[in-house]
């Protein structure tokens, strides 16, 4: 009986680590600059993440590629003069969720997260609130962060046309599934 | 005692599972997400191999965009180092060699339309540009572009209306060796149908090849060369023709293009100075020229997402 009882412990421990890990691989990216010539927007839904709710370590990242803006001049300006997307390739962010909500109960949970965001091949430590929703037992994330350009070694010349603001404002929302780890 | 020692052993199991599991979770965050972004390493194509659609001579591989339209004032000023050069004429600025003023419409991504008039020989263009074969990462190390035009006289003495026209067809071939430097070639066919100029023993039609380099300087700079060589049996050194050859920079102030030349060849049109170049550098022959071009968007407004 006693032996029966530890068994299934066990099991419930075993199968219960297998939940822990939840991935995205189509996190909506949406960076937006508001300048006094005019309104800058771009979005990707291309962004894949990460997250392991037993460690509570967070990852994320976009091929700056997958943003789309609405003028094809502002993309080609934008991944040629300001991203360098080929010499950089992606915006990362790996860090650790300081909260550890409870996933099997239905709620919205603020959470803060700090960690490492590399954009334009520059790391900035950051710590960033956003967050989790639970509901119907899907898991979804969202924040939103301000990136300054110069923290990142963007540079923004003043002979260029379309007025650019110093700061990004940086929306990202993901629905996230959990990984099947039944083998 | 056995029982209870058998229990903590057990337990003692499961975490460790557990725990290996999680560990194992800990350093798989990285290959998961190696994983998951496996496929944006997709085949992607190379983009901007040169700022504009054009540089000193030659078109490029470049296209305006879709619903996009493009406006271009072209200029090429009098001779610097001749009797009519020097400070008389702020060194040729006084005499404009020709002017070209157009427009280029992109209708989707890879196909635009070109309208435009020279200065010289009063020459109203109309050209086609197809943008056929995108250089990508792991796909062709070429981009492919076709461009087809015609040109139109519509002053001047000649012997029936089919004399005012002339033709032109190439094909650019052009590659993005890395972020800073862009090489690209050209073969030609010109078809004046009254030669050009109009001198006994010129061909109406001939071959010719062209190539063209881009060095970025800064993000904003650029270096161009462009270089053409008509293969003609008249236009060749004896009959005093010239290959055209221009050095300039190129600056981009995001919207705008603005070319800074020198050239020895007065034409700016494609068929002109193909046809007839017989400025020589060595003579003194060689011009300012500038291209400023301003890009407008009239993509329509899409709906902001929903989700936001």
């Amino acid at each position: 009986m006693k032996y029966l009882s530890v068994l299934i412990l066990a099991l419930l421990s075993f199968t219960r680590a297998g939940q822990d890990v939840y991935t995205c691989k189509n996190a909506k990216i949406n960076i937006y600059s508001s300048a006094p010539i005019e309104d800058i927007e771009a979005n990707s839904s291309e962004g894949v993440s990460v997250y392991n709710a037993a460690t509570g370590e967070l990852a994320f990242s976009v091929p700056i590629r997958s943003l789309h803006f609405q003028k094809a001049m502002m993309e080609e300006h934008f991944n040629e003069n300001y991203m360098e997307s080929d010499k950089f390739p992606k915006a990362t962010f790996k860090g650790k969720i300081q909260e550890h909500p409870d996933l099997t109960k239905d709620g919205t949970y603020p959470v803060t997260v700090t960690g490492d965001f590399q954009v334009h091949g520059v790391s900035q430590s950051r710590t960033i609130k956003g967050e989790i929703k639970v509901n119907g037992g899907v898991l979804s994330m969202s924040s939103e962060f301000m990136v300054k350009c110069a923290d990142h070694h963007i540079e923004i010349p003043k002979i260029v046309f379309h007025n650019i603001a110093e700061s990004i404002r940086v929306r990202v929302s993901a629905t996230y599934g959990a990984l099947n780890s039944s083998k | 005692m056995k029982k209870s020692i058998l229990f903590i052993a057990l337990l003692a199991l499961c975490a460790g599972v557990r725990a290996q599991q999680n560990d194992n979770k800990k350093s798989s965050t990285d290959s998961l997400m190696n994983s998951l972004s496996a496929d944006d390493s997709k085949n992607e194509k190379v983009t901007a191999a040169f700022k504009a659609t054009r540089l000193i001579l030659s078109p490029t591989t470049e296209n305006v965009k879709k619903n996009n339209l493009n406006f271009l004032v072209i200029h090429r000023f009098g001779d610097i180092g001749t009797s009519n050069g020097g400070f008389k004429t702020f060194f040729g600025l006084d005499a404009i060699n020709d002017v070209y003023i157009g427009f280029e419409y992109g209708f989707t991504d890879n196909f635009q339309v070109m309208v435009g008039r020279s200065t010289i020989g009063q020459i109203g263009e109309t050209q086609f540009k197809w943008a056929i074969v995108h250089q990508a990462s792991s796909g062709s190390p070429v981009a492919i572009s076709l461009l087809g035009g015609e040109g139109i006289r519509p002053y001047g003495n000649f012997a029936s209306f089919s004399d005012r026209m002339s033709y032109i067809g190439e094909a650019i071939i052009s590659r993005k060796f890395s972020p800073s430097f862009s090489l690209e070639v050209m073969p030609i066919y010109v078809q004046d149908n009254q030669p050009m100029p109009n001198i006994a023993g010129n061909e109406q039609g001939f071959f010719s090849v062209a190539g063209a380099a881009r060095l970025k300087v800064t993000k904003h700079m650029s270096l161009i060369v462009d270089y053409e060589h008509p293969f003609s049996n008249f236009r060749n050194g004896t009959n005093g023709f010239e290959d055209p050859l221009g050095f300039g920079a190129e600056f981009e102030t995001g919207g705008h293009v603005f070319t800074l030349n020198i050239t020895n060849a007065a034409g700016i049109s494609q068929i002109n100075s193909l046809s007839n170049t017989e400025q020589s550098y060595g003579r003194g022959q060689f011009r300012l020229g500038f291209t400023i071009s301003r890009m407008f968007d009239f993509s329509p407004k899409k709906n902001k997402d929903k989700n936001w």
